[in-house]
């Protein structure tokens, strides 16, 4: 984990800044994915032609 | 393969105890609402139609007799809620659910409480009113929903006062079949939910008929109801 946060570019409030975005994005993408795969185990029962 | 795993867990986790929290909390913020609701939507409350009063079989006469003398029933309509509003509190007491209903089908309603259809009847009125739910997530408001049986009953209050169906069927199909939320004469409530637990490969519903209320003795009348042809 330290030697990845050693090789991103630019001095340490980039590296930090880069880290906070990057825990950001992986965050927003798994509650995306938690909700698809969430549909699979309920998606709430409704009945219609998209189900 | 141990960081796979770690996700599996955090996903059910959240899925499976999380989601009942976001529910709770929505349902209790629903249950103030649907009081502030009912006191709002009192002066609302009108006379859509009536029809004759429904005819009673009488053994000693050949033909039904119409009750002439009688005053002829009243449909009592309520406004329709916004989406996402509550509106209503459903009771089950066989599998001792009580939930708070929210108008609207769309994923961030059933997150909050079963919802309402919006293009059917609200429960109590005449026709088919459709209410779907959450089968395992999100507070899994018809988890049980499997063990009603013909003859259970479900309550539903609306501003209207409480509506009083039986259980009349449960039958499990495929999440396309559109037509069990075609209309129907008299008043029915059809719950839909996902089936079997934890997978989203059928659905259950259960069809339950209006046996009292505000609207019953109109369901009655409409049910049996001919409209007169035009000469």
């Amino acid at each position: 984990m330290r030697r990845l946060f050693a090789a991103f570019p630019g001095p340490l409030p980039v590296r930090v800044l880069i880290v906070m975005v990057a825990l950001a994005v992986v965050l927003v993408a798994l509650f995306f994915l938690f909700e698809w795969a969430g549909d699979l185990l309920d998606s709430g029962g409704v009945v219609g032609p998209g189900q | 393969m141990i960081g796979l795993g770690v996700l599996i867990l955090v996903f059910l986790g959240y899925q499976l105890v999380g989601t009942n929290f976001l529910t709770a909390r929505s349902q209790d913020l629903g249950q103030q609402t649907v009081e502030e609701h009912f006191v709002a939507a009192q002066e609302e409350i009108e006379v859509v139609d009536t029809l004759p009063p429904p005819q009673v079989d009488d053994k000693d006469t050949p033909e039904p007799l119409p009750h002439e003398d009688e005053p002829p029933v009243v449909h009592y309509g309520e406004p329709t809620p916004e989406d996402g509003l509550a509106f209503g509190v459903m009771t089950i007491p066989r599998i001792e659910a009580e939930h708070v209903l929210f108008e609207g089908v769309d994923r961030a309603t059933l997150k909050k409480g079963p919802g309402h259809m919006p293009w059917t009847p609200l429960p109590g009125q005449p026709g088919n009113a459709v209410v779907s739910g959450h089968r395992t997530t999100y507070g899994a408001p018809f988890f049980d929903l499997d063990q009603l049986e013909p003859g259970d009953e479900i309550l539903v209050e609306t501003v209207l006062g409480t509506h009083t169906y039986v259980v009349r069927s449960s039958i499990i199909v495929a999440p396309t079949a559109v037509e069990v939320t075609d209309p129907k004469r008299g008043a029915w409530l059809t719950l839909t939910t996902c089936n079997p637990k934890f997978s989203a490969r059928e659905r259950l519903i259960i069809s339950a008929e209006l046996v009292d209320g505000p609207n019953f003795a109109y369901a009655l009348a409409d049910k049996e109801f001919v409209p007169q042809e035009a000469s």
